[in-house]
This record gives structure tokens, C-alpha cells and sequence, in this order.
């Protein structure tokens, strides 16, 4: 997913850097949006999503002085709010446990005939999955920045997806058409 | 014939490919069913992109910047802190020293009036100094940043931050100056006193909530 390019970064960045409100709301109306998707894409709840928004715009204001304009600010950003959200996740261990069993190949009972909407197939798949689909599919983070990110092994990563993927293809009810 | 697994069909998707996967390529040249897989998982990907850009309920920037202010605030006060401790300190020092402010020199010659004049203000400023730094500590004490404001709130309580972060730069700035000139004196004690207004609005709005502040 990528943000629109802030309209004059060049001078705004040092005004945010100086803590000016008007130059602070800019870069805020500019990214709030991308910010929140991503957030609420990971984060189970709205609140939790707002949270994180919050979380990354205040890290970001904070932060500013140690962008030093090296890639996207958009990707700079984004890994601030990918992390916080990653730490909501992990500090309130919802309902779930963080592993996705391995009942991927063999449906549940309820599963068999189901066929949901993307949206709700995303929502039904764990925390961590559902993490590593969004930052992998979505935002293009590789296997290695997501382990890194989430403090574990690339095998990890990679296991991740692909049973997040399995059960997508079961819930969505797709066929494979040769 | 054994199909490609979900990981190796996601795999080959992966730029730059890894040697041990050429194999998987090659069974997946000839293969329609895989091929048919993988499409499916380019199609879920391409949808998932596409997925609508959920929106936040409520604009978050007036809470957003009020607590950045608040932050800054603090760090500045723990620096203003030190010198305002030493300034009241050294007031004390004069305000009840044995031969202070109503008292003779040693060489017997009597105080003068800009020092009398001084002196007062001293007095003041410790008084408001402390003031100052009791409303700190019962700001810190409620901590407004773990409770939740409404907009409104936030907004106001935005505003006075930023006017205590003026207001707290100008102290800073008069602090680093010489404190014998009257005028600077008086315009510290103004400084002061208007920092303890901002401070017991900051209160009274995080407490009313606004609605019942009146601003």
C-alpha cells in the first residue's frame, strides 16, 4: 500500500522537527489514513487501532530528528506504525494463542461448505497470521524485516503465510479452474 | 504426481529465488493444476490489496499534539526544575538570612532601596515558584495523559499547553540573565505568575472536562 507523497516534505520536515502545530497537523492529515488502515488491518479492534495511530503519530513527532532521509518517509512511518502495532498485539494477547495450528489441512466441521467474505476470512485468521499476510501481501515487508519486527525466525514468517494462505483458500471456498 | 505445497507455490512468488527451488519450477512449468494454484494465491493477494481503507472514527491530532506538548513540557520543566529550585533556594537564603533584607551590612552601611525593592520581589517569587511547582505535581499526579479527554477538552488543554511551553521558554531565557536589574525581576515574578494561571487552567479543564470550565 503506499501513502500519497507529502506536498513539500522538504519544508515541512524541519518545521515538524521544530514542533510546529501547523507543520505537525500536515504531516498527520497526510498519513493518518494509511497509518489507521494498516493499524486496524492488524489490530483486532477499532479502539486498539486509534490507539495505534495515536502511538505512531506521537513516536513520529518525537522521532523526527533521527529521519535522516534515507527511503520513503511514508517507510519510515510505516515501520514505526507496524511496530506499535505488532507491540499492542503482543501486550494483549487476545483471544487466540500467537500459533496457528496445524488443523489448516484437515477443515473443522464447521468449516466445510463455509464460504465467507475476505474481509471476514482476514478477521477470523489469528493475530500473528493475520500480521503476517497484511505486512507480507499488502505493506511488501520481506520475511526477514517481518521476523526481525516480530522477533522470530524467517521460517517462522514464511510458515505463517503459508497456513494463513491455506486457510483463506478454505474459508473463501475457492476452486482452482486448470 | 505430488503437487507443489502452499510454501513452495508462495516461494516462487518471492523476488530473487532461491537455488533449491528449481525443482519447484520446473514441476510447475508443466503443471496446470499448480499453475492454477498459483493464480489463485495472485488473485487473493491482488484482492486483499484492493480490501476498502478502513478510517479512523475521530480526528486524533489535538490529542495527539497535547500530549506531545505535555512530553515536551515535562522534559523542559525537569531542566527549568533544577534552576527554579536553585533560584528559590538562593531567595530563601536571602529572605531569612539573620542580617537579611531589614538588616545592616557589616561595614554599617544601610540597604539600599533598589535592594529593598529586590528583595520583595524575591519573596514573591519563591511563593510563586512554589505555587507553580505544587500544580505541577498535582498535574502529575492526575495524569490527564492516562485518562480519556474528548475533543473539546483536548482542544483547550492543547492551547494551554502551548502557552506553557512559551511561557516556559521565556523563564528559561530570563533565567540565564542577570537577576540584579529590577526589571528583570519583575518581568520573572510576571512570568511566573502567569505560568501558575496557565497551570490552574490546565486543572480546572483536565477536572470540569471543559463543559463546566467556561472557556
Amino acid at each position: 500500500m503506499n501513502a500519497f507523497p507529502l506536498v513539500q516534505e522538504e519544508t515541512l520536515l524541519p518545521l515538524v522537527r521544530r514542533g510546529d502545530p501547523k507543520a505537525q497537523e500536515s504531516l498527520y492529515r497526510a498519513y493518518q489514513a494509511q497509518v489507521y488502515a494498516l493499524a486496524r488491518r492488524i489490530c483486532r479492534t477499532r479502539e486498539d487501532a486509534e490507539d495505534v495511530l495515536q502511538e505512531t503519530f506521537l513516536e513520529v513527532f518525537r522521532s523526527i530528528g533521527q529521519y535522516r532521509g534515507n527511503g520513503s518517509l511514508w517507510g519510515w512511518i510505516r515501520t514505526i506504525a507496524s511496530s506499535k502495532a505488532l507491540m499492542r498485539l503482543r501486550r494483549n494477547k487476545y483471544r487466540d494463542t500467537d500459533e496457528l495450528h496445524d488443523d489448516v489441512a484437515m477443515p473443522r466441521r464447521e468449516d466445510t461448505g463455509l464460504r465467507m467474505d475476505l474481509e471476514a476470512a482476514l478477521e477470523r485468521l489469528s493475530d500473528t497470521a493475520r500480521a503476517v499476510v497484511w505486512l507480507h501481501d499488502v505493506e511488501g515487508y520481506t520475511h526477514d524485516e517481518i521476523a526481525t519486527m516480530m522477533s522470530k525466525t524467517v521460517s517462522f514468517s514464511k510458515s505463517q503465510l503459508a497456513r494463513a494462505h491455506a486457510r483463506l483458500r478454505l474459508w473463501l471456498g475457492e476452486e482452482a479452474v486448470a | 504426481m505430488t503437487h507443489l505445497t502452499t510454501e513452495q507455490l508462495l516461494e516462487l512468488r518471492e523476488p530473487g529465488l532461491e537455488p533449491g527451488l528449481d525443482g519447484a519450477r520446473a514441476h510447475l512449468a508443466t503443471c496446470e493444476a499448480c499453475q492454477a494454484e498459483l493464480r489463485l494465491i495472485d488473485q487473493r493477494v491482488a484482492r486483499l490489496r484492493a480490501l476498502a481503507t478502513p478510517r479512523p472514527g475521530r480526528d486524533h491530532f489535538l490529542a495527539i499534539r497535547s500530549q506531545y506538548v505535555a512530553d515536551r513540557r515535562r522534559k523542559r520543566i525537569r531542566w527549568a526544575g533544577i534552576g527554579s529550585l536553585a533560584l528559590a533556594a538562593s531567595v530563601a537564603l536571602v529572605v531569612l538570612a539573620p542580617d537579611g533584607p531589614t538588616g545592616g551590612r557589616a561595614d554599617g552601611l544601610s540597604i539600599g532601596p533598589a535592594y529593598a525593592v529586590a528583595t520583595d520581589g524575591d519573596t514573591d517569587l519563591a511563593t510563586i515558584i512554589a505555587r507553580s511547582q505544587e500544580l505541577e505535581e498535582a498535574l502529575r499526579v492526575y495524569d490527564p495523559d492516562s485518562r480519556m479527554i474528548d475533543a473539546r477538552t483536548a482542544t483547550i488543554a492543547a492551547r494551554l499547553e502551548d502557552q506553557l511551553s512559551t511561557v516556559d521558554r521565556q523563564i528559561e531565557l530570563f533565567g540565564a540573565l542577570d537577576r540584579s536589574v529590577p526589571e528583570r525581576q519583575a518581568e520573572r515574578l510576571r512570568l511566573w505568575n502567569e505560568r501558575v494561571g496557565l497551570l490552574n487552567a490546565l486543572m480546572d479543564v483536565h477536572l470540569t472536562k471543559a463543559t463546566y470550565a467556561g472557556m
